[in-house]
């Protein structure tokens, strides 16, 4: 054990090539799963906000606030159903904003969300006319007290403050009153409008497990009704995007195997006489091979502090908005724990060759 | 650990009767190393193994030092009977009753001569303080004071060898293998390193086999024994 | 020759976990090259595939055709523009349909690209060509993209557009057509006109999300972009080219990709050349022999990059065979197929990656002195 740690403090430079090559494994699994983060943060954020225990679509919207129709009977149903304590109706469109200080085609996308029912760290709708805006619009030169016009139609909307995590499909989001939200969508996008009462999604708090099942029996199958996290899922992209990082996150931990194994194999083989040597002088292989190990975990452990620190530091390099990724303690933290573990299966590798080696071979020849 | 009755008196380091060591070939012809080898070393006696090379006396110092089991026959060392011992009996044996200097050295190259020496405890008891005062002491005793930090590669030649020996003797063993201590040397550090080697050995009362084929250094031992196609001859 | 491959022979286990690590690796390159190139197809390929030269969008919409809105004082300021010829109203939705050729009756987001048809089906923003089947001749029909037919969109099959029930009749096949990887379908305008009303009784009028224009005689694409954007500040004119490459998410889809395979790029160099540093390090005392009975320092040099070749060689197969069955298949809604360019651009990048960085191993094999061979010293030297 100390002697390994020893080891590796003498002769760095034995375990350097494999520290790099590890560290830009780590790097690479972080900065995938940071993507990945990122990707799913900017696109779920408006509805992992939502403080309710069900969203509820129209049955053909596929989970897409703009397809979705919610007329004021299937409102109705909704709120008779057993269990069910309050309901909101939620409403969304897509619109690029006009800042002022910004050139005149330089625009930043945003959803303008409508709401009765305040999200988790939003506040209740602001008078009409103004709007919450998410912080990550700062980037976009978006400040408090600021008017910005939204739309073809140049709707103006104050903005009173900000609120963190709420993006949706990429884009800061704004939160305001139904009836702001309603004019904005009548003046620039005539074909989504809707009649009075009629909303995009509803956001219901109620009790029950089966509180999604009730209120889509409830309504006759004119709803598809989700938990927050189901709806969080059903948005286009999300679970294929997961899926597909995913793979490639687990591949890329396949390759870290293959290359520790590799290297601690090679590394066992050129110090068979070394370990024949501490055998004769009455070394368990198993103290043996835990020094490996306990090298294997230090050099990944070493690369994925360098990958992490190197990670967070191309975090800040990337312009806001270019690359959206999402950098969480917990994403590093993961990576880490699973390329240790990687590290130490590898290792295994070297177990049998560590079990072979003959203290007799320190002792010129045995025949 | 050990339930085999010891018979061996106190004053016997190492007490080997008939010891047969056969090697069965990939062809299934067998090759015997040992022929039925009889030798007996009092507590602090010095016996040069002497023979060419091929004629078992590097199996026998094996055998002796609790390396290699043999295929028949008794080996006593330190009162200790290691002749039905399990690999995991033969390490813990190594650890605590004999001590090695092996050919070319072979002292760990990324430890100093002072960790090199602890390594013995690192890999057995554990003992901390007491082994790290036994070091400095064995340090102290072999001239290697002012070296302690430093790295093998730091070392001359004769350093290193006494670096082994002071590694050999940490564990306080009852009998030190020495294999070919003098083959890399010149004749006048050959010479010195075989007096450091009787001087030490006797101070302490531990018995040793010298394993050569000079038989310019027997002389320091005290007596010779000659092996020829892994047969003993006094 | 024979050294190395005795070599290899002799340690298979060894060399067998460098194949498998560098063929993993090139799999996943190739695997996401083709992932990144399906991905982009998938998103803006219609924009790519439809025939008008100049897109006309309004600022607004951020070079997001939905999210683009074109109003009749812009569409009036674009038609005369002195660079624009022929000017033709494109709108695009998407919408929820079951096509009739799938057996198990799925729902798909399926995009409506509506295109003012001519009287030959021909338009401006029409698919600019079919491989199979015909273009649009009325109402109700349409051309659907390539990697939709085998989820239930053939030719014959009629799409139900939910709610309102809008039928659209499939009568011909683009390739590589689709827009936001989703089922995409060309058709006339006024199609798409009745599928956002039918879907939203509330819709007033949809307005066309962006124009699709013919340069005038005398003017290029790119001249006509600028004639058009000088007519009005919220306008956004972009050549067919620009306008796919300008979609947003694309750019950021390639940068993502390209720190990926810049991380990859170094991976493979850096496991080959610490591979056979350690090789040569270990076999260190047998090169020293080999070299102590007159064995050419070059002959040793030589003798490794063989290895290198070898090694990497059979990676690449390897990573390419393991490719080759995954490129054939769609996944999540991106249609993959094999990049013969990536497979020849990757095996001789890694290749010569794989070369010099086992230079520094072959520089060890130099710098060995045969003297050595007659002093052996021990592992303590």
């Amino acid at each position: 054990m100390k002697l390994a740690l020893v080891e590796l403090r003498r002769r760095p430079g034995r375990f350097a090539t494999a520290t790099v090559i590890l560290t830009l494994i780590a790097i690479l699994l972080m900065f995938l799963g940071s993507l990945l983060d990122g990707l799913i943060a900017s696109s779920t954020g408006a509805i992992r906000a939502q403080d309710a225990d069900a969203i509820v679509y129209s049955d053909t919207a596929q989970a897409s606030f703009v397809r979705s129709r919610i007329e004021p009977d299937v409102r109705a149903a909704v709120e008779a159903v057993d269990g069910v304590t309050q309901v909101g109706g939620i409403g969304n469109v897509q619109l690029g904003a006009r800042i002022p200080g910004n050139g005149p085609r330089d625009l930043a996308g945003v959803a303008l969300f409508g709401y009765e029912i305040a999200p988790s760290d939003v506040p209740a709708p602001p008078p009409d006319g103004q709007a919450w805006a998410d912080e990550v619009l700062k980037a976009d030169g978006v400040e408090e007290g600021m008017t910005i016009e939204l739309g073809p139609a140049r709707s103006p909307i104050e903005i009173v403050g900000f609120v963190s995590d709420t993006s949706f499909n990429g884009q800061g989001s704004l939160w305001a009153s139904p009836e702001t939200w309603r004019e904005v969508l009548s003046a620039n996008r005539p074909d989504a409008q809707l009649g009075p009462d009629v909303w995009q999604g509803l956001v219901v708090r109620g009790d029950g497990d089966d509180l999604p099942a009730r209120i889509d029996a409830a309504t006759d199958g004119a709803t598809e009704t989700f938990t927050v996290s189901g709806a969080i899922d059903a948005i286009p992209g999300v679970s294929e995007q997961s899926a597909t990082f995913n793979q490639i996150i687990g591949v890329t931990i396949a390759i870290a195997l293959v290359v520790i194994g590799l290297f601690f194999a090679l590394l066992t083989v050129e110090r068979t006489s070394l370990y024949g040597v501490l055998k004769a002088l009455g070394a368990k292989s198993a103290t043996i091979f835990s020094g490996l190990v306990v090298q294997a975990i230090a050099v990944t452990a070493i690369a994925s502090l360098v990958a992490g620190a190197l990670v967070v530091v191309l975090d800040l390099l990337i312009p806001p908005g270019s690359i959206p990724l999402l950098v969480t303690p917990t994403r590093l933290v993961t990576s880490t724990l699973l390329l240790v573990i990687a590290a130490v299966l590898g290792c295994a590798f070297s177990l049998r060759r560590v079990l072979r080696i003959d203290p007799a071979s320190a002792i010129g020849t045995t025949s | 650990m050990n339930t085999t009755a010891t018979t061996a008196p106190v004053d016997t380091a190492l007490r080997m009767s008939d010891v047969r060591k056969v090697y069965t070939m990939g062809d299934g012809s067998e090759v015997v190393a040992l022929d039925h080898a009889t030798l007996t070393l009092g507590s602090d006696e010095i016996v040069a193994l002497v023979g060419p090379s091929g004629s078992g006396k590097t199996t026998l110092c094996s055998i002796a030092g609790g390396i290699l089991s043999a295929t028949e026959g008794r080996i006593v060392v330190g009162g200790e009977d290691i002749s039905d011992h399990d690999a995991k009996e033969l390490t813990k044996f190594r650890q605590s009753m004999v001590g090695f200097v092996f050919q070319s050295v072979n002292l760990v190259p990324f430890l100093n001569a002072r960790e090199n020496l602890l390594v013995v405890d690192e890999l057995g008891k554990r003992t901390g303080a007491p082994a790290r005062a036994r070091a400095d002491q064995l340090l102290e005793e072999l001239g290697l004071a002012d070296r302690a930090k430093n790295l093998p590669s730091q070392l001359s030649g004769g350093q290193r060898q006494r670096v082994a020996i002071g590694r050999a003797l940490m564990n306080d063993p009852a009998l030190v293998l020495f294999d070919e201590p003098t083959s890399a040397l010149d004749t006048k550090l050959g010479e010195q390193v075989m007096e450091l080697i009787q001087t030490e050995m006797k101070s302490r009362g531990t018995a040793a086999i010298v394993v050569t084929h000079d038989e310019r250094i027997t002389h320091f031992c005290d007596r010779s024994v000659h092996i020829i196609d892994g047969r003993l001859e006094a | 020759m024979f050294l190395a491959f005795k070599e290899m022979a002799r340690a298979k286990v060894r060399f067998a976990l460098l194949v498998a690590a560098i063929a993993l690796l090139v799999f996943l390159i190739l695997f996401q090259q083709s992932l990144q190139n399906g991905l982009i197809t998938g998103f803006i390929g219609a924009i790519r595939e439809q025939s008008a030269p100049v897109l006309v969008y309004s600022v607004d919409g951020q070079r997001v055709i939905q999210g683009s809105v074109i109003t009749p004082p812009l569409e009036e300021l674009v038609r005369t523009a002195p660079g624009a010829g022929e000017v033709g109203r494109i709108g695009q939705g998407t919408f929820t349909g079951v096509p009739s050729g799938n057996g198990d009756g799925e729902t798909f987001d399926v995009t409506v690209i509506g295109y003012e048809l001519a009287s030959d089906g021909e338009g401006i923003g029409a698919p600019s060509e079919v491989i199979d089947g015909r273009l649009p001749a009325g109402d109700g029909e349409a051309v659907v993209s390539d990697a939709d037919v085998p989820l239930g969109f053939g030719i014959g099959d009629t799409v139900t557009l939910q709610p309102g029930g809008t039928t659209i009749e499939i009568v011909g096949v683009a390739a590589n057509a689709q827009l936001n990887v989703s089922p995409t379908l060309f058709a006339s305008y006024d199609t798409y006109v009745d599928a956002v009303k039918s879907v939203n009784p509330d819709a007033g009028d949809p307005l066309p999300n962006v124009l699709g224009v013919i340069p005038a005689d005398g003017f290029s694409p790119a001249e006509a972009v600028v004639s058009v954007n000088d007519q009005s500040l919220d306008l956004d004119a972009l050549t067919r080219d620009d306008a796919a490459a300008e979609t947003p998410g694309v750019a950021q889809v390639q940068q993502s990709f390209n720190i990926i395979f810049l991380l990859y790029g170094l991976v493979v160099p850096c496991v080959t050349g610490l591979f056979f540093l350690i090789v040569t390090f270990q076999k260190a005392n047998s090169l020293t022999l080999l070299r102590a009975i007159g064995a050419p320092a070059g002959r040793l040099v030589t003798s490794l990059l063989i290895q290198v070749v070898v090694i990497i060689g059979a990676g690449l197969l390897i990573g390419t065979l393991l490719y080759f069955p995954v490129s054939q298949q769609a996944l999540g809604g991106v249609a993959l197929s094999f990049e013969t360019g990536a497979v020849v651009f990757w095996s001789v990048l890694l290749l010569t990656l794989g070369v010099l960085s086992s230079l520094v191993a072959a520089r060890r094999v130099l710098r060995i002195d045969p003297i050595e061979a007659t002093t052996g010293q021990g592992v303590g030297a």
